[in-house]
């Protein structure tokens, strides 16, 4: 058994601390370990969490259970709680909305961890804070048969905000990017029967400044939580990389692959082969290739005559399959991944996507259902790309955070550009009163902030890399530019993604014009400045990350910016602000009726109020009127 | 749409406090009958078959519940003025035309000379009424009767330098009861002058008087490019009325028609005011009347951003420019 890392709390205090014992971010493959349970999609190795947990709500860490991660810990006093599920909405601490301001403004005086030169951190900001309330969640679980006897893993898929993980009375790991996947390997710790799973959630932490988006401000497990087991080896990661040539038709496939193997890896793997085949929708075989396994593959470039290139109208998707097979020929583990080819370039300054001007009929989207705010479902997926088609939107921005894994695969499928952005905020350090005043910024250029910012980046690029979907890597939204947000490009950059990179910031300090963006992004900049930019030597494309704030019944004048369209040919369009209201049903006190309220209506202060409904969607998915207004101008240049 | 015999002259009463013009029944018989008064400051009752139509008389109307973008660029503190002008008005003449002439000093006892009823083919009532703005400024509302029961509606709005832009203009009537709902020729949907272009054309039918329910409740449910209006109930205030009965389930309607240009309405059951304190939908009163805007002018509602564009300059409303508009009323004998 390895060395035990202590968990201290002074982590919450540190940028520089955001990922312990956490595994290396991957794809988000599925992967299966039988043909048949592949073609039926029963995910046998996986065990889900979901469910009613044990839990406690603390004010503050100095009176949380300490030790209730404790396998012998009397939990008699802890009560219920439905994961996945904000805290604020299951009774405990206060609904807060809040805009651009820190959630904190008035009450307390912060600055980030050192914003001044020569000067340190702030030791016991948030781990000794009066007010920043600890969810202690517990789960007793038996393993399901499945799993026994594999290395076993755990993902939670979205935990705001910092989080720190014990097994059976073991430390295991601590993360803080709350819309990124965080996943730990359980295998040393993990029994077939009565495990203690045991996570404490702390609402705010350093990460609270590089989490500051225009919405309600909820804390807990708020994704799903999911157990797997590794077959005995293991694609630990993959990267597609599908090329679709500039004429359009022919292209290439490589792929680079990293496998894991349950015993001392490089002797495992021996005898083990990978086979990799990829069909079309017809099941055509276009190419199968059998390698032995090692630890790192690099399948090489394969030359694909005839392609069916991937867009919105036609969202042509192919088939891979990656199994694994040992010495003997039998099955070890299938990993079954839709992909697409697209040709994405820069063509004197037009983006063009297969060869055509990319245009962006797009919208910005939360995640947001009102009677369980950003823990969203299937369905409510389902209903927004419905609405979506309906309405010839062809392009959503993830605003402001890595979404659920789901709603890439739905892209995919359904032919929808994604602007796929990084979860990063930080307005309320830069931009005050609606001035731009960076005195304090992170994470500017500040060398103790900028790790946390590129595995932000990092954790993004690499769970969602073999979308098709995906057009732009957008670096996070309004968080000013500095040396930082510049370590994230590069990061992207290293990659050789040939996706556009996208970041609206650094046109609030242009001094970072060059190495920052792909693209010249604005938002809210009228008809007449996107004209001005345009017709003065533009250097970039020009995109409007936001536009046509749709707060209330404010939606009109669009004609003026879907008329650039016609007229520039690099106004590549734009994201309305936004899809769907943020609001949430709560009883009338009065009447007893479900109704829809907003920032304010918890006593909750300082609020930015109905700032937070700006949806073409009212918050219970019911179009507003003016939706008939953008189905029109959209379907004009779909 | 039946219009009463057109061969029969209808009779005009001549009161001391309300002008009074008639078809064949008054007092809430069969026909028409429209009440213009000296001290009510419109036309205060409008009754078909006995079916009253106005809860208080008509005025024209300057105001709109703010939108987010408006309050967001200031306007609401810019254009307050037209808040109170909308709620308060004072009428500072009457005039009054019998079959295109004017009758001078019918007021008492000046009435007295007319001995009886008065017949006519023709009736034209008009108000000028003065604004509480600084500066001030006027707007005349004529209503021109014909024998068939048909009300000419024209409305003028002055013009004045130094007034702030206006949300809204035009002729506010409140029914005394919440509607079935409304059948109008027109755009589809919610429409504002700088949101249009999504509208198809055709003829839409409403059910009940839906409130758009934005997060905080604001000028909402506009419609613009209209043809024509017609609103039913089936609900009274009248004590010896009773639905089922004398209603026997039967509906009746008034239709407002374009007199050439077609006009913007909203039909909804609060006014600018209602909608303007509430700051959530369930604050909002329970819905007991109709509330029926007839607009010769409309603010856009822009879209840039909410929090200081004002919305285009095509879309605005000038206040120092006249505003002239005309439309019909068009009662239903049926």
């Amino acid at each position: 058994m390895k060395n035990e890392t202590v968990p201290e709390l002074s982590w919450l205090d540190d940028p520089e601390v955001f990922r312990v014992g956490m595994l290396p971010a991957h794809s988000d493959h599925i992967f299966y370990d039988s043909e048949e349970s592949c073609q039926n999609g029963e995910k046998s190795l996986y065990q889900s969490l979901n469910g009613a947990w044990q839990f406690c709500w603390s004010r503050n860490a100095a009176v949380r259970p300490e030790k209730f991660y404790e396998e012998d810990f009397d939990s008699s006093s802890f009560s219920s709680i439905i994961v996945p599920g904000h805290i604020e909405l299951a009774g405990y601490d206060r609904i807060h909305y809040i805009n651009t301001m820190y959630p904190w403004e008035g009450h307390l005086y912060r600055r980030p961890a050192y914003w001044q030169e020569g000067k340190g951190g702030y030791p016991g900001q948030f781990s000794e804070a009066e007010y920043n309330p600890v969810g202690s969640y517990r789960l007793e679980f038996d393993l399901m048969k499945e799993l026994w006897g594999k290395r076993v893993c755990i993902s939670f898929e979205g935990v705001e905000q910092a989080m720190y993980l014990w097994l059976n009375g073991h430390f295991v790991g601590y993360g803080e990017d709350s819309f990124t996947p965080s996943d730990f390997d359980l295998t040393p710790y993990i029994r077939e029967k009565g495990n203690v799973l045991a996570l404490e959630v702390h609402k705010r932490s350093t990460a609270a400044y590089l989490e500051d988006q225009d919405f309600f401000r909820f804390s807990g497990i708020f994704r799903n939580v999911i157990l797997y087991a590794k077959p005995e080896v293991h694609v630990e990661d993959l990267w597609v990389k599908p090329v679709l040539h500039e004429d359009n038709h022919s292209g290439s496939f490589a792929l680079d692959l990293k496998l894991s193997a349950a015993g001392e890896a490089l002797e495992s793997l021996k005898g083990y082969q990978i086979s990799v085949a990829l069909r079309d929708k017809a099941g055509n075989l276009l190419l199968e290739r059998k390698i032995p396994a090692a630890d790192q593959i690099f399948l090489a470039p394969e030359e694909l005559p005839e392609l069916h290139p991937w867009e919105h109208k036609t969202p042509y998707l192919y088939h891979l399959e990656i199994r694994i097979l040992s010495e003997t020929g039998m099955l070890t583990e299938i990993v079954p991944y839709d992909i697409g080819f697209c040709n994405l370039e820069l063509d004197h300054g037009v983006m063009k996507l297969n060869g055509k001007r990319l245009i962006i009929n797009g919208v910005n989207r939360h995640e947001w259902n009102a009677r369980t705010g950003r823990v969203i479902n299937e369905a409510d997926m389902a209903q927004d790309i419905a609405c979506f088609h309906e309405n010839h939107i062809n392009s959503v921005r993830t605003c402001h955070y890595p979404n659920q894994i789901s709603w890439y695969g739905l892209c995919d499928r359904e032919g929808i550009y994604m602007m796929a952005e990084t979860n990063l905020e930080s307005h309320g350090s830069w931009q005050k009163m609606g001035q731009v005043e960076p005195s304090w910024n992170v994470p500017g250029s500040i060398a103790q902030w900028k790790e946390a910012v590129v595995d932000r980046m990092r954790t993004n690029f690499e769970t969602f890399k073999n979308h098709v979907s995906i057009l732009f890597w957008s670096l996070g939204n309004e968080s000013y530019a500095g040396d930082n947000i510049q370590a994230m490009q590069e990061y992207l950059r290293e990659k050789k993604d040939r996706r556009f990179i996208h970041y609206e910031g650094v046109c609030r300090n242009r001094a970072y014009e060059a190495v920052i963006s792909d693209v010249e992004s604005m938002m809210y900049a009228p008809p007449w400045e996107v004209k001005e930019y345009l017709e003065n030597n533009p250097k970039k494309p020009y995109v409007l990350c936001e536009y046509m704030h749709d707060m209330g019944n404010s939606l009109g004048g669009m004609k003026s910016y879907i008329d650039l369209l016609g007229q520039y040919e690099k106004y590549q369009g734009g994201f309305i602000w936004d899809f769907i209201d943020q609001a949430l049903y709560v009883e009338d006190q009065v009447t007893g009726k479900d109704v829809l309220r907003y920032g304010g209506d918890f006593d909750d202060r300082p609020s930015d109020y109905e700032f937070s409904g700006n949806g073409i969607l009212f918050a219970n998915r019911e179009p507003k009127p003016a939706i008939q207004e953008v189905r029109y101008y959209y379907g004009l240049y779909e | 749409m039946a219009y009463m015999n057109s061969s029969d002259k209808m009779k005009v009463v001549f009161g001391d406090v309300v002008l009074g013009v008639h078809s064949k029944g008054a007092f809430g018989g069969e026909g028409f009958e429209y009440l213009f008064s000296y001290s009510a400051g419109g036309m205060e009752s409008l009754a078909v078959n006995g079916r009253e139509w106005l809860y208080r008389a008509p005025k024209p109307t300057f105001w709109r519940a703010v939108t987010d973008n408006d309050r967001g660029c200031g306007f609401p503190f810019r254009s307050a003025m037209w808040m109170g002008a909308d709620m308060f008005q004072q009428v500072k003449a009457i005039r009054v035309f019998l079959d295109g002439e004017e009758i001078k000093d019918f007021l008492p006892p000046g009435n007295n000379r007319f001995q009886g009823e008065v017949e006519a083919s023709s009736l034209e009532v008009s108000y000028a009424y003065r604004t509480a703005t600084v500066p001030e400024t006027q707007v005349d509302v004529s209503y021109e009767i014909e024998k068939s029961g048909r009300i000419q509606v024209k409305v003028h709005y002055y013009g004045r330098e130094g007034l702030p832009q206006l949300p809204v203009f035009g002729m506010r009537f409140v029914m005394p009861t919440k509607a079935d709902g409304y059948v109008y020729h027109g755009l589809s949907g919610e429409t504002y002058p700088d949101r249009m272009a999504g509208g198809t054309k055709g003829r839409y039918e409403i059910k009940g008087l839906p409130v758009t329910p934005y997060l905080v409740p604001q000028d909402c449910g506009m419609h613009m490019q209209t043809d024509w209006l017609t609103i039913r109930r089936s609900s009274v205030l009248a004590n010896n009325v009773k639905p089922g009965k004398d209603l026997s389930a039967e509906s009746f309607s008034i239709t407002f028609e374009s007199s050439g240009n077609p006009f913007a309405f909203t039909c909804l059951p609060y006014t600018a005011e209602e909608l303007e304190n509430a700051t959530h939908q369930e604050e909002l009163p329970a819905a007991r009347r109709t509330v029926v805007c007839i607009l010769g002018a409309v603010r856009g509602v822009g879209g840039i951003d909410s929090w200081g564009s004002d919305v285009e300059k095509d879309y605005h409303i000038d206040a120092a420019q006249d505003i002239i508009y005309s439309f019909n009323i068009i009662p239903c004998f049926e």
